[in-house]
């Protein structure tokens, strides 16, 4: 029986068999391997690092149960909220009559440029005790730290790679199904609910996944608003900082394992089981009607309500930077900027390795979604693998490759290309969502008009795919660049002596109090982010034809 | 579209960055947990003495280059591990991750043998006290109408009026907290020093997850009052103008800020070089200039704002009891105090 079907499998359903193409094998072989090197060496090395009975004591543990129960708390929250709001989001951006959209989109994409320690600092001087918001203006006595605090922080940071998984589906959405609808007789409400939702589930249900892992493994926002709640994420992060406790780390990370998996089988469970296409091939030139009023206006004011609050918390840092004595005196300044410009060799360290981390990201992102669209031996095992990486926290990532690549064969620590790869695979399930999101909205039609046509194996990949795709790369290769260049938590263990990267410098200036030469590097690496991006985007556009009409 | 261009830019990028990274001879590889400031004054200051070449890694927690330290422990990276408490470097040496050294400069200027490993593991060559920091500008607005004096005794701690306005880092996660909660242990003795942490939990808000986040919620009044090294509320004072005063009372704890050599290290002469220099006058008055913290020399002047080292009333601190039995006070910790 099992030889049979690995035997099926591999001579391939429909004429695609792995042993028939050889393009199809190498990439197989290449997609599997570098998951199995980078993604499953590295969380099996340090899974093994505790010893069995280490495992057998964490439910003694009461700081652990307690960490476990408040990190599922705050991840139900944060998710719901920030999918809610990335709906919202990606809603009003992909409707041409909401007014603003282009600036939304714009603010939206904010947070995914911010170190997370500068963000929550920002959240402390507005919100706080004596913050400039909730005391000065409202009159308020607020205690930020804690859960709710959390949530708010956590929602703001996260939504938008909500938005962008959702905008990606909702954007290949054919408003002629929508208008099939209404012809049929469906009012507004209906056609919203059973039509665009309903095609944007895949979007919503991804969108949801990656955001609660994001929030299960966020520890950057956590270490500063959380306070003396407990989380997973930080308490992995502080075994190791404050007790330097490897063994206790890699315990609370397999602890943090078990959602994220479960989180991972319910996705697949939940959208797995109806396919929506809407790229028929035919391509539509049929213009959007006007968007229902209730519905426009809705959107328009959680988008509005949202941007100002994010952009508030980057005026909190931008004013830091310019100030003499943050919270003290309030005159302006340059001396931070002095200050800041002594690390400039950090910022292109920076860009270097983040743009090397996007193109990994990227590529793999794309060839393992293929891959795993095929019927090939091991699909489920590599979609696993593929997402497993978002699913830990990024202190796991960086003691895992020290803990795999500090030794022959493959002895990487010391040089940049660790902090690359540790990098470019963590951000892998980004690249990865957004690239089978894409898949799931292409037309097998269009794949078999090829295949006629005699393309095949990777031929496909490239005439068929790649150029629908390039939407899947763009995004995927944007926000790796942007989180790696944002990174704190792998930068800690990954940085050698003479390649720090700039988030590094930063932490330290903060662990030293420097706020306001640390506020200053931080808006220099945005602008340098920002400028990067753009032209990034400016040469993909020349070189990737836009996506069909859709 | 054309693939073959993505793969020649992937093909490029392989090999421009596997290029680099060739290794240098003679120079001597620091893992700092002191701030930058410090470390590349002092890193200077070597270089010119010996014509030894450093270079370093500065990361502001102890833990996480500890951390680093024995996931790299197969072949490691570093020659020094410098800065932060003994406490950090006493669990390295049991396993084995360090080599003794006895330098021959801690005999001559006498320093005391307390503040070196019995077995040359790890050398002392600062000091930092635990002390109460008080936010001036809250206190003057909220506590001084009601007449109340400034604490000057842990005891003074439990004031009913502190409840809501008091801060420490976490005993769990840091090790200033831990060294606090110990010493209360050796204060009080185990009993009464557990019911006197319960009762202070009463007045506390946060415990913070990192020991500098102490110092920067209360710089921005976010309590009034706070358990913290006084170092750092020193530093805030007069480095960054912040409204602190720093008060030590009696039956204090301290810790030892140390300086080890890590087996297997590439360069074991130059590291030895680095341990003599540290334990000289320049290094050790660089880091009270600058850091505020106690030099271990006699002949080096304490830092200024900070009372002498000798006037410090401390508690009987048994530093192997409380390295020992730290897994277990943190653990009744999380249950009784549970935060």
């Amino acid at each position: 029986m099992v030889t049979t079907r690995i035997g099926r499998a591999w001579t391939g359903g429909e004429g695609r068999g792995l042993l028939a193409d050889p393009g199809l094998t190498l990439a197989f072989l290449v997609g599997g391997g570098a998951l199995a090197l980078f993604v499953l060496y590295p969380t099996v090395r340090v899974l093994v690092y505790p010893g069995v009975e280490d495992y057998l004591a964490i439910p003694r543990s009461v700081r652990w149960m307690q960490a476990a129960r408040n990190s599922l708390l705050s991840t139900v929250l944060s998710t719901t909220t920030a999918v809610l709001i990335g709906l919202a989001f990606a809603f009003a951006t992909t409707r041409p009559d909401v007014p603003g959209r282009r600036f939304f989109r714009s603010v939206a994409l904010l947070p995914l440029f911010a170190p997370p320690f500068m963000v929550a600092f920002s959240y402390i001087l507005l919100f706080g005790r004596q913050g400039l918001v909730s005391r000065h203006l409202l009159g308020l006595d607020v205690n930020i730290f804690g859960p709710q605090g959390l949530w708010m922080v956590q929602t703001v940071a996260f939504f938008p790679l909500a938005m962008l998984v959702i905008a990606g589906v909702l954007e290949s959405v054919n408003p002629s199904l929508e208008q099939a609808a209404r012809n049929l007789g469906a009012d507004e409400w209906q056609v919203v609910r059973s039509v665009t939702l309903a095609l944007a589930r895949p979007g919503i249900a991804g969108a949801a996944l990656v955001v609660a892992i994001s929030v299960l493994a966020d520890f950057g926002n956590a270490v500063v608003i959380a306070g003396g709640w407990p989380l997973l994420a930080t308490e992995a992060w502080f075994r190791m900082e404050g007790m330097a406790d490897l063994r206790g780390a890699s315990l609370v990370v397999a602890l943090l394992m078990v959602p994220t998996t479960a989180l991972f089988l319910v996705e697949r469970y939940w959208v797995g089981r109806r396919r929506y296409t809407t790229i028929t091939g035919r391509g539509s030139r049929l213009e959007r009607p006007p968007t229902y009023p209730p519905l426009k206006w809705v959107a328009f004011a959680v988008c509005a309500l949202m941007s100002a609050l994010v952009l508030l918390v980057y005026l909190g840092v931008l004013a830091g930077a310019f100030t003499a004595v943050w919270g003290r005196d309030w005159s302006l300044t340059l001396d931070h900027w002095h200050l800041a410009s002594d690390r400039v060799a950090a910022l292109w360290a920076s860009l270097r390795v983040a743009a090397g981390a996007g193109l990994v990201t990227a590529v793999a992102g794309i060839l393992l979604a293929f891959l795993t669209s095929r019927a090939l031996p091991l699909r489920k095992v590599l979609d696993f693998l593929a997402v497993l990486p978002g699913a830990l926290p990024g202190v796991f990532v960086g003691v895992g490759f020290v803990l795999a690549f500090n030794r022959p064969p493959l002895e990487l620590v010391g040089t940049p290309w660790v902090l690359v790869l540790a990098l470019a695979f963590w951000h892998l399930p980004l690249g990865y969502q957004a690239a089978v999101a894409q898949l799931q909205q292409v037309d097998r039609s269009i794949e078999e008009a090829a295949a006629n046509l005699g393309a095949r194996g990777l031929h496909l990949l490239r005439d068929v795919y790649l150029p629908l795709l390039a939407r899947a790369f763009v995004e995927g290769f944007s926000v790796s660049f942007v989180r790696a260049v944002t990174n704190v938590s792998i930068a800690v263990f990954l940085v050698s002596p003479g390649n720090v990267v700039a988030t590094f410098a930063i932490l330290n200036m903060i662990g030293n109090g420097i706020w306001g030469g640390a506020a200053a590097l931080t808006t220099m690496l945005l602008l340098v982010t920002f400028a990067s991006l753009g032209l990034a985007r400016l040469v993909v556009g020349r070189v990737v034809r836009p996506l069909p009409a859709g | 579209m054309d693939v073959r261009r993505w793969w020649l830019v992937v093909v490029f990028f392989v090999v421009a960055s596997a290029l680099p990274a060739g290794a240098q001879a003679r120079r001597v590889v620091v893992y700092s947990a002191l701030p930058d400031l410090e470390t590349s004054l002092i890193n200077r200051e070597f270089t010119r003495r010996t014509g030894i070449a450093v270079e370093a890694l500065s990361v502001a927690a102890a833990g996480a280059l500890a951390a680093r330290i024995r996931a790299e422990k197969d072949r490691p990276r570093a020659d020094i591990f410098v800065g932060g408490s003994a406490d950090f470097h006493a669990p390295l040496a049991r396993e084995g991750l360090l080599q003794p050294y006895r330098s021959p400069v801690a005999r001559e200027a006498r320093i005391s043998p307390a503040f070196v490993d019995r077995d040359g593991y790890w050398h002392g060559w600062y000091l930092g006290i635990l002390s109460i920091i008080v936010n001036t500008e809250r206190w003057d607005r909220e506590m001084a109408p009601r007449r109340l004096p400034k604490p000057a005794t842990w005891d003074d701690l439990l004031r009913p009026e502190f409840r809501g306005h008091f801060i420490m880092p976490s005993p769990v996660t840091t090790g200033a907290g831990y060294i606090f909660v110990a010493g209360q242990i050796f204060r009080l003795g185990e009993d009464r020093g557990w019911a006197y942490l319960r009762e202070l939990n009463r007045n506390a808000t946060l415990y913070t997850p990192t020991a500098p986040g102490t110092i920067t919620l209360l710089e921005r009044g976010e309590a009034i009052v706070a358990m913290m090294w006084a170092h750092e509320a020193i530093g805030a004072r007069r480095v960054r103008f912040q409204p602190l005063e720093v008060i030590v009372p009696p039956d204090t704890a301290f810790e030892i800020g140390a300086v080890s050599i890590l087996r297997g290290a590439a360069n074991p002469e130059g590291a030895r070089a680095y341990v003599d220099f540290l334990l000289t006058r320049t290094p050790q008055d660089i880091n009270a200039r600058y850091g505020f913290r106690y030099p271990v020399r006699a002949d080096v002047e304490p830092p200024a704002g900070a009372p002498p080292f000798e006037s410090v009333k401390f508690v009987r601190y048994d530093r192997e009891w409380a390295i020992a039995n730290m897994e277990r006070l943190r653990e009744r910790w999380s249950r009784e105090i549970g935060r």
